[in-house]
């Protein structure tokens, strides 16, 4: 080397910093190193508490896989899983969310959510695919923590957000509880009920269920729960009627309730009710079930008393007031010492329901009734039901009754006075009505009706009566031809009428009899024939009357009489004919009225009676001669009207026989109808 | 290193070279006359730095094994297995094959270059053990090796892109394959920062044992 230069001093390392000796790179493992100190401090400072969860049933939960969700949001993870001592549950520990952690204290419940297909429907429906998971239920206040826990089997009946009362319930016979039953009130969910185990007793079967909030309020001590699955078919004068409250609880069931007495408490949480079968039973157990505040009265009646049964009512005016307990016999003596078995009725009574409630409710009413006793109230049997026999127990007020008092023998319920029983004989009574029916001649009068019933029909199906319409119709088309004559005929009349009135008859007759009345003054000798025109007036007067209506109805009964023998004797054949001449001979006389008949001579009559009247008038200034010729005149008009009898018998004769027509054409009109209203009756003869 | 007789070596003439460009400059050069990078006859930090590298490289490679390298989730449940997890449930269903290859390059090939590169880092330091030259071609696999470890992560990047049939089958990278990236970027770091020239002197120490142990004290005098 020709280098002159003096070699540099070598002595440097003092001066070299330390970033020449030390790499930069080293900062980056020490950057590794702070964050993983970094991310496992705070990874431990964020962790949550680790709880501990007994179930019976882990099934499905795996460790470090399955999820503790609240609200379905994770809020930790089961991080081991092990057995309690004695192997008998499954130990999940669960690394809580430090977040929620404050408020898992000892309400907190955890349950495995796992899928269930119910007839309320499918849930957890997810966890096929994703796995099961615990969910986890607690309130919002934060408490003390806890860390073990015990696992529900099932479900709670809450839910996150539907809090409520918690009550026990329990099936009475007849009634069943299944699971997730919806609660109803006015068809409106208001509760479930949970699953249902034995009782501890093992003869009913128990169920938790809830209210949900607020309808819990509708709770108390007096509502009465029943099932209201299924349906109920009734009949009817509507008809048939199929019930049932909804779908839903046709197929699983439902339960409703309702409050039968005002002033029951709030119950506490966890108080059992019962769950009857039937509304009515439910209403009924309002007197059975609940023994707080109930009189114990015992009646002893003599006699039989069958019909009465443990839990008939008792009542008071109508009004129940309690139901009978027990029955029962006893000895007993009666005042004459003869000792005779007598029936012992214990009655519970509920004071409440005469309004004796309160804290002293069954002193009270023991002093109400003694009271009432020495008044006259009587416990009496009495019919309940007349179909069953079933009776019931009344206290009634007897007004005059003997004198009694309540007996109150120590260590036994106080024993009510009583009166006669008022039991309705229904039997008897049913007896009687049957027997007066069977008395009835029911046979003979169906014979007859129906042997009428075969003639009428014979009758109408004989050809002649076909004719009848014919023939019937001719007679009327004749009649018809009537009116215009009548018309003409008091055209006449009115004539007539006019021209006495022209005549001043009236004030002629007027005049004429101020002179009678003075001629009678005058002369008595006259007076003596005015009686006697006046009795043949009367007499007149008493023939027109007669002429119709005795021979008339006379002539229709005969008719009758006879049409009645014709049905009888069934000459069936003869009848139509006859009637057929009958009508023809009508039509006859029909005719000869028309022709030459009665109203001719009627207006001739009437012709010959102005002609007198005009007579009458011209002669009125001679009253003897008038008198005379009056009483002629009158009776020439006595003879004609007594030949107008004689000869109006053709026109009687023609009323009967239309009368006879009429009734005969209602006869056959009645038949038509009966044959319209039943065509089959030509066939089947009846 | 040995040389045929009558060569020396470049720095023995008092010359470095370029590691960019490779053009021979003066010793003492503070940069390359021709591309102007920084001239150093050798890395004095050059083991600092692959310890650095390979020491959080390291500690990436252990999360990488203990976390779950893929997540799968199905209609029916989800699984996630670590590295050789699934390797070994590959083998048990009877897929050797693709469980050897997994094997291979997921765990033979990051723990070899673990093993070479610090035996090196240790040859150069402490004397080797092995010839010169042998070392030199452990140092270029493992250079070469090292971004073929990528593939994994490549495999789990691709399979949780595709497979994203939303309910159905669902595949996510776990943890470890973000570890594992890292571990092998971090090796690969290591690998590179090794400056392979101090083999050569090592090689030059054991056949010149008067030779100085400072090697800036060496370059100073060079």
């Amino acid at each position: 080397m020709t280098d002159t230069t003096p070699p540099e001093p070598t002595v440097k390392p003092a001066r070299r910093a330390l970033r020449d000796r030390i790499s930069i790179v080293w900062v980056v493992p020490l950057l590794a190193l702070a964050a993983v100190i970094a991310i496992a401090w705070q990874s431990y400072a964020d962790r949550g508490p680790l709880i501990e969860i007994a179930f019976d049933n882990a099934s499905g939960v795996r460790a470090g896989n399955t999820e503790l969700r609240f609200r379905d949001v994770r809020v930790g993870l089961v991080e081991e899983m092990s057995f309690s001592d004695g192997l008998g549950k499954v130990l999940v520990r669960v690394r809580l969310d430090k977040s929620v952690a404050p408020y898992v204290d000892d309400d907190a419940r955890f349950w495995v959510v796992r899928p269930q297909v119910t007839t309320q429907g499918v849930s957890g429906l997810g966890t096929v695919l994703s796995g099961v998971y615990i969910e986890g239920l607690w309130d919002d206040r934060p408490g003390e923590t806890v860390t073990r826990f015990d696992g529900l089997s099932d479900a709670p009946l809450e839910r996150v957000g539907k809090s409520g009362l918690r009550l026990t319930m329990r099936a009475s016979d007849g009634a069943a509880l299944t699971e997730n039953t919806p609660i109803l009130y006015r068809g409106v969910e208001v509760g479930r009920v949970g699953k249902p185990v034995i009782s501890e007793d093992g003869t009913t079967s128990e169920a938790e269920a809830v209210i949900f909030a607020p309808h819990d309020r509708l709770i108390d001590s007096a509502t009465r729960f029943w099932d209201t699955s299924g349906f109920s078919l009734s009949f009817g004068a509507g008809g048939a009627a199929v019930n049932f409250s909804s779908i839903a609880s046709l197929v699983s069931g439902g339960i409703t309730f309702d409050t039968m007495l005002s002033g029951g408490t709030p119950p506490e949480p966890g108080a059992q009710f019962t769950v009857y079968s039937e509304e009515s039973e439910a209403r009924a157990s309002i007197f059975s079930s609940d023994t707080t505040g109930t009189l114990t009265l015992s009646v002893l009646f003599d006699g039989n008393i069958a019909g009465l049964s443990a839990g008939a009512p008792v009542e008071l005016n109508g009004l129940r007031i309690g139901q009978v307990e027990a029955l029962g016999g006893r000895v007993d003596e009666d005042a004459s010492g003869e000792s005779a078995v007598r029936l012992a009725v214990t009655l519970a009574i509920r004071p409440g329901r005469i309004g004796l409630d309160g804290a002293d409710g069954p002193e009270a009413a023991l002093d109400f009734l003694r009271a009432r006793v020495r008044e006259g109230l009587r416990a009496r049997l009495a019919t309940a039901s007349i179909l069953t026999g079933g009776l019931k127990v009344e206290l009634i007020e007897v007004a005059d009754a003997p004198a009694a008092e309540l007996v109150e023998p120590t260590g036994a319920p106080p024993i009510l006075p009583t009166t006669d029983n008022e039991i309705a004989d229904v039997q008897a009574t049913a007896e009687g009505v049957f027997e007066r029916i069977n008395a009835l001649p029911v046979e003979e009068v169906m014979d007859e009706a129906i042997t009428l019933m075969r003639n009428a029909n014979i009758l109408v199906a004989g050809d002649d009566t076909r004719a009848i319409p014919g023939n019937v119709n001719s007679l009327l088309s004749d009649a018809r031809a009537l009116p215009p004559r009548l018309d003409a005929t008091l055209a006449q009349l009115e004539t007539l009428v006019a021209q006495i009135n022209e005549d001043a008859l009236t004030t002629r007759l007027a005049s004429l009899l101020d002179e009678a009345a003075e001629a009678a003054r005058g002369v008595s000798t006259a007076s003596d024939g005015v009686p006697d025109l006046v009795a043949r007036l009367e007499g007149i007067a008493a023939n027109a009357e007669k002429v119709d209506l005795d021979v008339l109805a006379a002539d229709l009964a005969a008719f009758l009489e006879s049409t009645g023998t014709l049905l009888a004797q069934g000459d069936t054949r003869a009848l139509p004919r006859q009637l057929n001449a009958t009508l023809a001979e009508v039509s006859l006389v029909l005719e000869q009225l028309r022709d030459g008949g009665v109203v001719e001579n009627t207006v001739a009559t009437l012709d010959s009676a102005r002609s007198a009247a005009d007579t009458f008038a011209a002669a009125g200034g001679d009253l003897p001669g008038l008198i005379a010729e009056a009483r002629a005149v009158l009776a020439r008009a006595g003879t004609t009207l007594e030949g107008y009898q004689a000869s109006g018998g053709m026109g009687r004769d023609a009323r009967t026989a239309l009368r006879e027509v009429e009734a005969a054409a209602k006869a056959v009109a009645s038949l038509a109808r009966a044959i319209e209203r039943n065509p089959n009756s030509l066939i089947r003869g009846r | 290193m040995d040389l045929p007789e009558g060569l020396t070596t470049a720095r023995a003439r008092g010359l470095v070279g370029c590691t960019r460009c490779t053009r021979p400059s003066p010793a003492g050069t503070a940069r390359c006359p021709r591309c102007g990078s920084p001239l150093q006859s050798r890395d004095p930090l050059s083991l600092q730095k692959v310890w650095a590298w390979w020491l959080v490289g390291f500690g990436c490679y252990i999360p990488a094994n203990l976390y779950p390298m893929l997540e799968t989730r199905t209609l029916v449940g989800s699984q996630s297995d670590t590295i050789v997890g699934g390797a070994i449930d590959l083998a048990s269903h009877g897929n050797l094959g693709v469980a050897i290859i997994i094997l291979i390059a997921s765990v033979l090939i990051p723990v070899g270059k673990f093993v070479i590169l610090a035996g090196l880092a240790i040859g150069v330091r402490h004397g080797p053990q092995i010839s010169d030259h042998r070392r030199h071609i452990l140092y270029e696999v493992v250079e070469y090796i090292g971004r073929w470890s990528m593939i994994d992560v490549f495999v789990v990047a691709i399979l949780s892109s595709l497979v994203q049939l939303q309910a159905l089958a669902t595949i996510t990278p776990g943890w470890a394959s973000l570890f594992f990236a890292l571990s092998v970027i971090f090796t690969m770091l290591a690998a590179q920062s090794f400056d392979s020239r101090l083999i050569w002197d090592t090689a030059a120490d054991a056949k010149k044992p008067v030779a100085p142990q400072n090697e800036p004290s060496r370059e100073r005098t060079a």
